[in-house]
């Protein structure tokens, strides 16, 4: 048993990157955690402001990842089971707002909402306003989150064995049965990693919200808007409190989204 | 052997004369880095004379750095930033807050004024002028907005200017009036982000300088001198509009006060680069040069520039001092 174990040189690689990885992501912002005080933390959690803002945020993003989950799970299951004519474009396209500079998709958006657009036109005569409201936020948030959720969720329906589905459906169940009761239940760990995603990704977009919405403030545009006018120290305090909430949420879903016995 | 004694006279005058032009040849073409701080709203045509500039003096390399002034005065003022040339939204700023330590003179040498931009598209965009302006903004249904006077100076001047009017046009409750017809989400971070909101359709009408109209292209209402916060001939009227803006922490206030939009500019104390400083700053007053871009780009230069006496006009560098005249 003394024998001394000859370790694979790529177990070294892996431990270096593995360090590298979490030091770049954890240092700058370990650097941030730590420049307020405790004073500036119990400060800023009691400003009316920054609370709202915060809720605004995880509400909005909360929203656009229901969205995400309501259209992208069928989209995202005809991806993954059906070949056709034009798909891999589709695909393309699904990644577009990945791509795409924030501002330009702000931009883009409220072109399709201004008064000499039909789209605009037909939103504004039932009411419903774009620019400077949580529905134009919420629009914005579910166009750049989206991807996210239809990718993620796409593996998840191609991992599941098409032959379980067949079966099901031999034996005499309909399509919707059948990806109720067969594949649902297989697929939906991977949809709520794709919401933890999709919410991830919309919590922390700027570019594009500030321009459909400066107002009502979603908290990164109040940590820009903090910046500006009073400096670093008064904006990191809402930033941490937005990493500590984001945080504390994902883990949630995280162990929620957990196998039991995860023994693989 | 006359012929001789005349070939070394001509040769002696060619290297007298050869010797006497070199040290100006070395010192008519400005090279190097040249470091200019600039207000934000002076980005266009600073850039376009930088390339002016580049192209005629190919060892020339003009390092630019546009910001709030304010902001720009104090990182040289407090964090000491090498800078040759400062030029500044508020004339004012130079004064108080570079002269004497960080300069010596400031120069006037360009105006810029409040518009109310809008387009073709706009509600009431056949009807809007000078005279009526402020009743369309008070209609309902008008949509209209203003940047964020905590953080950008166009957002308290758009302020200034309904308050002006309140005065100017004397209707009292017109401030307060037209205020209430603004929802705060027509407010965006920077007058610049409004005018996206013009071109796609979502605002009627925005408050903007000048030059941003014109550079962006917008239509625009010119308001009375009195208002527009254009002339510094009106800064004792401009004077009486007074805006509460956020202090140095949040919760705390501050009041702005009503005064022209000047735009001063000055060569640092102790510049790295002088004689390229001089150079930039002839092209600039130079009516047929910087100050002709400036008017191209909406901007409305003083021709000549001014300075407020012939105490600072003897202290410009001999260079630029055909440029100025003495005028407040």
């Amino acid at each position: 048993m003394m024998k001394a174990k000859r370790v694979d040189p790529f177990f070294w690689v892996a431990i270096f990157s593995t360090v590298t990885v979490v030091l770049f992501i954890l240092f700058p912002l370990i650097e941030m955690i730590t420049q307020p005080t405790f004073n500036d933390l119990a400060e800023t959690v009691k400003d009316r402001d920054v609370l709202r803002s915060i809720w605004l945020s995880i509400y909005s993003s909360g929203i656009a990842a229901l969205i995400s989950f309501l259209v992208g799970t069928p989209f995202a299951y005809l991806l993954a089971r059906k070949e056709f004519r034009g798909k891999k474009l589709v695909e393309s396209i699904i990644d577009l707002p990945i791509m795409i500079p924030h501002p330009v998709i702000g931009i883009a958006i409220l072109g399709l909402a201004g008064r000499d657009h039909w789209l605009g036109q037909a939103m504004q005569s039932i009411g419903i306003q774009i620019m400077g409201t949580v529905t134009g936020i919420v629009t914005v948030l579910t166009f750049v989150g989206l991807p996210f959720y239809v990718n993620t969720v796409k593996t998840g329906f191609e991992s599941i064995p098409v032959r379980l589905e067949n079966v099901s459906r031999s034996l005499g169940a309909s399509l919707t049965g059948t990806f109720l009761r067969v594949t649902f239940p297989l697929a939906w760990r991977s949809m709520i990693v794709g919401i933890i995603l999709c919410c991830a990704r919309a919590i922390s977009e700027f570019g594009a919200v500030v321009i459909v919405a400066y107002h009502p403030m979603i908290a990164p545009v109040m940590i820009y808007e903090r910046f500006t006018a009073y400096g670093l120290a008064y904006s990191q305090p809402v930033a941490v409190w937005l990493i500590l909430v984001c945080l504390v949420l994902f883990l949630l879903l995280r162990i929620f989204s957990l196998p039991k016995e995860h023994k693989a | 052997m006359k012929k001789f004694e005349n070939y070394i006279k001509w040769i002696f005058v060619f290297f007298l004369g050869l010797a006497v032009l070199f040290p100006f040849s070395i010192g008519a073409e400005p090279q190097g880095k040249l470091i200019i701080f600039h207000a934000g709203s002076l980005t266009v045509p600073f850039a376009k004379m930088e390339k002016f500039l580049e192209g005629k003096y190919p060892k020339l390399d003009i390092l630019r750095t546009p910001g709030g002034s304010t902001k720009m005065a104090r990182m040289i003022s407090e964090l000491h930033k090498p800078a040759d040339i400062m030029g500044s939204a508020d004339y004012k700023i130079i004064d108080k807050t570079l002269i004497p330590q960080y300069a010596d003179w400031n120069i006037r040498f360009a105006a810029n004024q409040l518009v109310l931009c809008y387009t073709d598209k706009s509600r009431f965009a056949e009807e809007v002028n000078a005279e009526n302006w402020y009743k369309i903004l008070a209609r309902k249904g008008v949509v209209w907005g203003h940047s964020d006077p905590n953080l950008d100076p166009c957002g308290y001047r758009s302020l200034m200017v309904l308050q002006l009017a309140e005065k100017h046009y004397k209707a009292p409750g017109l401030y307060d009036q037209l205020i209430a017809n603004r929802p705060k989400e027509n407010v965006r971070a920077k007058s610049v982000d409004l005018v996206a909101l013009l071109e796609t359709g979502n605002m009627d009408y925005a408050w903007e300088y000048l030059s941003v109209a014109v550079q962006h292209g917008l239509k625009y209402v010119v308001l009375p001198d009195e208002i527009n916060l254009g002339s510094y001939k009106y800064d004792d009227f401009y004077k009486q509009a007074e805006v509460k803006v956020t202090g140095k922490k949040p919760g705390t206030w501050m009041t702005r006060q009503g005064q022209s939009c000047t735009y001063g500019i000055t060569i640092i104390k102790n510049a790295p680069n002088l004689e390229a400083a001089v150079a930039f700053m002839g092209y600039l007053m130079d009516p047929n040069g910087g100050l002709q871009v400036l008017k191209d780009m909406g901007q409305p230069p003083f021709i000549p520039c001014r300075v407020s006496s012939e105490a600072v006009k003897a202290k410009l560098p001999l260079p630029i001092q055909k440029w100025v005249e003495v005028k407040n």
